[in-house]
């Protein structure tokens, strides 16, 4: 463990300027070498206790429904029924409601983008009177029960003849979310204000150094706020739930929902959907990442 | 003046059309309806029957909602809550709905095809009449009843249990069908007290006018159900909850285990029924068993309540899909095309399977007494039950001796008087 | 206010007049989507109310029987409580340590913290269903592991004693998520400060107490108080599985507060549940927030 939080410290370029600052060489690679090995070992056994849930998924949605639970149990059926993942496809639009939760997953964002770095900008940079309390009262909106807020909601948009529309799924995105907002907020206050005073005096106004100096540097907290939010606006199953009429405008968490019938779950069934259905939360976390790791240590790196 | 006359003219042609334009425009009536996809009601077979109706009525239009069965209740709330947005016709299938559903007694009474006779008596009376009126028409049947594995008897060499078996011929089937090795056990537990099996022991979770627990949760009668289900669950042939919960299927029964030839006998439902029929299972239906040297034998039935919202712009184009929906016609498609099994006796009189073994095993208990004739007239049961659901898990996880379930139960008395005095205040006596 | 205004100079006012600007979306969006319907909550604590009839005005009965007449609140309460206190100190501490693992530099990381993410990523009745299979006492991956390793594995979800670490365990696989947010933290701690210290020669244990940590605090603020709140709001897992038990051991505040909603129909009270869950977390952050005077450290400050 502590070889490799030491390693989490050393960068390539590190690397370099400690090789100038000591001597013994050969030491440094043997170490290098047993951390590597050690980080390696510990990861990949961390990894397997967190993917047998997803192996026994995998294994389940390829099992007939007998069995499932049949004993004693298999980890790989006689017979892998790949059909599964077909009738999993044909029984429901999946292919169209994993769109359906695309187009809200970009509507979010937009929306997100558009909202949250400039009301953090403002918690974290400008000064103001009530600034604490109003800082407080944004927290606390986290607070309440996201179900006692349904009734009063649902009065509102229906009013406003927003039902069986997607606005209510995406609107609240462009007035910020708490957390995000929080997170940004967090994020902003540890950039040095050096580059906020350097940008002042070359002229650059609050708007232009939010948007010009401060954005690039919340790279990373930018990243965590789209991977986040295509996480929760893809697995979010009340909302839509709620606001929705229109079979084929359903999300996927929607759509998952009627793999459980009244009386049972079609367990191989609904794990084949699942398995499909988180796909596409992996893959962007999977090329998101590079923009995940870099910010202000890079930038210091050079200058 | 001939100008005048022909202008007159004109002008009243003009008004005609407009009028006769606004009044087709107006006279085709939309009706919200909302309904889920589940067992006995498949996803196409029901847009199949709207698209029929609307066929047959070119002056109403229904538009279908599908709900995933495992979020209606939650939409349903919400829009019932807000008072705006619910649908003109649904399921009302949880009863503190009921007073937001239509009286439809007035357009039953109006309408010479369709009326309480049509129905089966008893669903009848608990599904569709509430607070004496009429809040909806009882669509389709469902009933528990002990489901037995036949392959698994005839492999140990058990006689198959019999309709008028006992809670003690329950237990001994159990035991003989157990076997450690290959993890087979012989029968499940009941999924909670005060049901069937409760009530065959005339056990009462409160008095029947709805004043006193003492004397009732903790009634000789209370204390031989529990009993029990103490010896099942000491007994080692029943799984535990923790099997329960990991092989059966949300709450609803373990089909899943039972499926997998893992369990003799489990009580199950005509949905499950269904799934058994499509896995090619060889199986057997009796009812729950009765008390030992007792007669008095409970269904725990259920039909679906359908219903009008009482914010319905078009009562009258409402009930006609509602009585289409819920009625002969409705019933007969989707039993015919689905796994409906129908609440109308003339209906399920054509079911194709009625001859068979099972068919009328399960019809027969639908003939029984049932657990929501006591249940809909007391509704505090949940209330009082939730607070007193220590005796429950005790025995279930084995933490008390045999001899304890009387103190248990006398102990949980003034807990349960407790919530039993909240509820009836809240519901205002 | 006014008072305050009027004492600022020029360039204060502007900043504050800008600062205001950028608030606004954020100020719109409170009054529309929370004022209103927290609002309605609040009037909602003082009714009863059974949702699909007009409610009935009761003053404060609902509080009075909350707080002198219902054991379920307070057991609620406890239990809630107990858990905010196992999960929350693992929470923040094991994410740091799987965060400072993924900012590794090495090759194929991008796999292991997609991996690690995974359980973030899965939700509902698949999660609980494989964790129930996964902590199955008899025959679950978990307690045949501690078999073969001569330890008699727990009864996990159907033990009262041990249901709630096994909630709370549950919760921690999803560790990955929070994970995350450490990552993007680590970014923006300057390397030159890495550098200069290793030419002090301070050893690396030194580093990460006196570099990484400081400079993480607002981060692990952020963790502390998302955490916390979230620990309170603790649902969906108690509600898919343990349904509050067994005997209650599970029977968490949103749990109760659910029941009573659109279980029981009980919507007057419910809203007074949740009127109090606010104040109980809006009183532990405000708590937090005061402390954290002495501890967080913003570089910019």
């Amino acid at each position: 463990m502590r070889l490799s939080k030491d390693l989490g410290e050393i960068s390539a370029a590190q690397y370099e300027a400690r090789r100038k600052s000591q001597r013994a060489n050969t030491w440094i690679t043997v170490r290098r070498l047993m951390g590597y090995s050690s980080a390696y070992i510990l990861m990949t056994a961390i990894a397997l206790v967190f993917m047998i849930p997803l192996l026994w998924m995998f294994s389940t949605s390829l099992k007939t429904r007998a069995d499932i639970f049949a004993w004693p149990p298999s980890w790989l059926p006689d017979v892998p029924m790949w059909e599964n993942y077909v009738a999993a496809f044909t029984s429901y639009p999946l292919a169209r409601f994993m769109l359906n939760s695309t187009i809200l997953v970009v509507l979010n964002t937009i929306g997100e983008l558009v909202s949250v770095p400039l009301i953090a900008y403002g918690f974290a940079r400008l000064r103001f009177p009530f600034k604490k309390v109003l800082f407080l009262l944004m927290l606390s909106t986290m607070m309440i029960p996201g179900q006692i807020k349904l009734i009063p909601l649902y009065s509102m948009y229906s009013r406003l003849g927003l039902i069986d529309t997607y606005v209510p799924l995406f609107l609240p995105s462009f007035f910020g979310n708490p957390f995000f907002i929080f997170l940004m907020v967090q994020y902003i206050r540890t950039i040095p204000r050096d580059l906020d005073e350097a940008a002042r005096i070359d002229g650059a106004g609050t708007w232009t150094i939010l948007y010009r100096i401060i954005l690039p540097l919340c790279k990373p907290a930018l990243t965590v706020m789209i991977v986040f939010t295509f996480l929760w606006v893809w697995n979010d199953f009340l909302q839509p739930l709620i606001y929705l009429n229109d079979f084929n405008s359903y999300p996927i968490s929607v759509g998952l929902a009627f793999f459980q019938g009244r009386y049972s779950v079609e367990w191989n069934m609904f794990m084949a959907a699942t398995l499909v259905s988180i796909l596409p939360v992996l893959v962007l976390y999977f090329f998101a990442q590079k923009h995940l790791i870099g910010g202000i240590s890079a930038l210091g790196l050079k200058g | 003046m001939k100008l005048g006359r022909f202008s007159l003219f004109g002008l009243l042609a003009a008004v005609f059309l407009l009028t006769t334009l606004v009044v087709s425009a107006q006279d085709v009536v939309t009706i919200e309806w909302w309904t889920v996809n589940s067992e006995e009601f498949d996803e196409q077979v029901q847009r199949d029957l709207v698209e029929q109706f609307n066929a047959e009525h070119p002056d109403i239009q229904v538009n279908m909602t599908l709900l995933p069965a495992s979020g209606f209740d939650e939409r349903m709330t919400t829009t019932l809550g807000a008072g705006q947005g619910a649908p003109d016709v649904a399921f009302f299938w949880i009863n503190n709905w009921l007073p937001q559903a239509l009286d439809i007694e007035p357009y039953l009474e109006a309408d010479p095809d369709l009326g309480p006779e049509n129905y089966f008596e008893n669903f009848w009376n608990t599904r569709a009449v509430w607070n004496d009126t009429v809040v909806g028409l009882p669509l389709g049947v469902g009933a528990n009843f002990v489901i037995y594995n036949k392959d698994v008897f005839d492999a140990a060499g058990v006689e198959y249990p019999t309709a008028d078996w006992t809670t003690e011929d329950y237990n001994a089937l159990a035991s003989q069908l157990a076997d450690e090795e290959t993890r087979t056990w012989g029968g499940d537990r009941p999924r909670g007290p005060y049901r069937a099996i409760w009530y065959n022991y005339g056990a009462k979770v409160y008095s029947d006018d709805s004043t006193t627990v003492d004397g009732y949760l903790n009634s000789p009668e209370s204390v031989a159900s529990y009993t029990w289900l103490w010896d099942l669950v000491n007994s080692g042939a029943t799984p535990t909850p923790a099997d329960l919960e990991i092989l059966g299927t949300e709450g609803t029964g373990p089909i899943d285990l039972f499926i997998a030839g893992r369990l003799a006998m489990a009580t199950l439902n005509q949905g499950h029924m269904l799934n058994l029929i499509d896995e090619g299972i060889n199986f057997g239906i009796v009812p729950e068993p009765a008390a030992p040297g007792s007669e008095l034998r409970h269904a725990n039935a259920w039909s679906l309540t359908a219903s009008i919202w009482k914010g319905t712009e078009h009562p009258q184009e409402a009930y006609e899909w509602l009585s289409y929906w819920a009625g002969p016609e409705g019933q007969q498609f989707l039993m015919e095309n689905g796994n409906l099994i129908p609440s109308m006796p003339d209906v399920l009189a054509t079911y194709e399977n009625a001859d068979t073994e099972y068919a009328q095993a399960f019809f027969e208990v639908l003939e029984l007494p049932q657990v929501a004739q006591w249940d809909n007239a007391h509704p505090c049961k949940g209330s009082v039950m939730s607070a007193v659901s220590d005796a429950w898990d005790l025995v279930n996880l084995g933490e008390i001796e045999r001899d304890e379930v009387q103190a248990t139960l006398d102990s949980l008395v003034p807990v349960g008087q407790a919530a039993l005095d909240e509820c009836l205040t809240r519901l205002g006596g | 206010m006014l008072a305050t205004w009027r004492n600022m100079n020029p360039l204060a006012r502007r900043e504050a007049a800008e600062g205001y600007i950028s608030l606004l979306p954020w100020a719109i969006g409170f009054l529309v989507f929370t004022v209103m319907p927290v609002g309605a909550s609040i009037v909602l604590g003082f009714t009863r109310w059974n949702i699909v009839e007009p409610p009935v005005w009761i003053g404060l009965d609902n509080y009075v029987r909350m707080f002198t007449a219902d054991p379920m609140f307070w057991q609620a309460l406890k239990v809630t409580g107990l858990f905010v206190l196992i999960s929350l100190p693992l929470k923040l501490v094991l994410g740091l340590g799987l965060a400072l693992l993924l900012n590794l530099k090495l090759p194929g990381m991008n796999f292991f913290r997609t991996v690690f993410y995974i359980p973030a990523v899965i939700s509902g009745v698949a999660v609980s269903l494989m964790w129930m299979w996964l902590l199955q006492p008899d025959t679950g991956v978990v307690n045949t592991i501690l078999y073969y390793m001569g330890i008699e594995g727990p009864g996990w979800f159907w033990d009262r004693n041990w249901a709630l670490p096994s909630v709370a365990l549950m919760s921690i696989w999803k560790v990955g998520g929070s994970a995350i947010i450490y990552l993007a933290g680590l970014q923006n701690i300057p390397a030159h400060l890495y550098e200069a210290a290793e030419i002090d020669g301070a050893s690396r244990w030194r580093r990460f107490w006196r570099i990484t940590l400081p400079l993480l605090t607002p981060t692990l603020f952020f963790q502390l108080v998302i955490e916390l709140i979230d620990s309170f709001k603790i649902f969906t897992e108690a509600f898919v599985i343990t349904q509050g038990g067994p005997l209650r051991s599970t029977y968490f505040y949103l749990l109760y507060f659910y029941e009573t909603a659109f279980q029981n129909f009980n919507m007057g009270y419910a809203s007074a549940l949740a009127i109090v869950l606010m104040v109980i977390i809006l009183s532990a952050t405000v708590f937090v927030n005061y402390t954290s005077k002495r501890w967080v450290y913003y570089e910019a400050e």
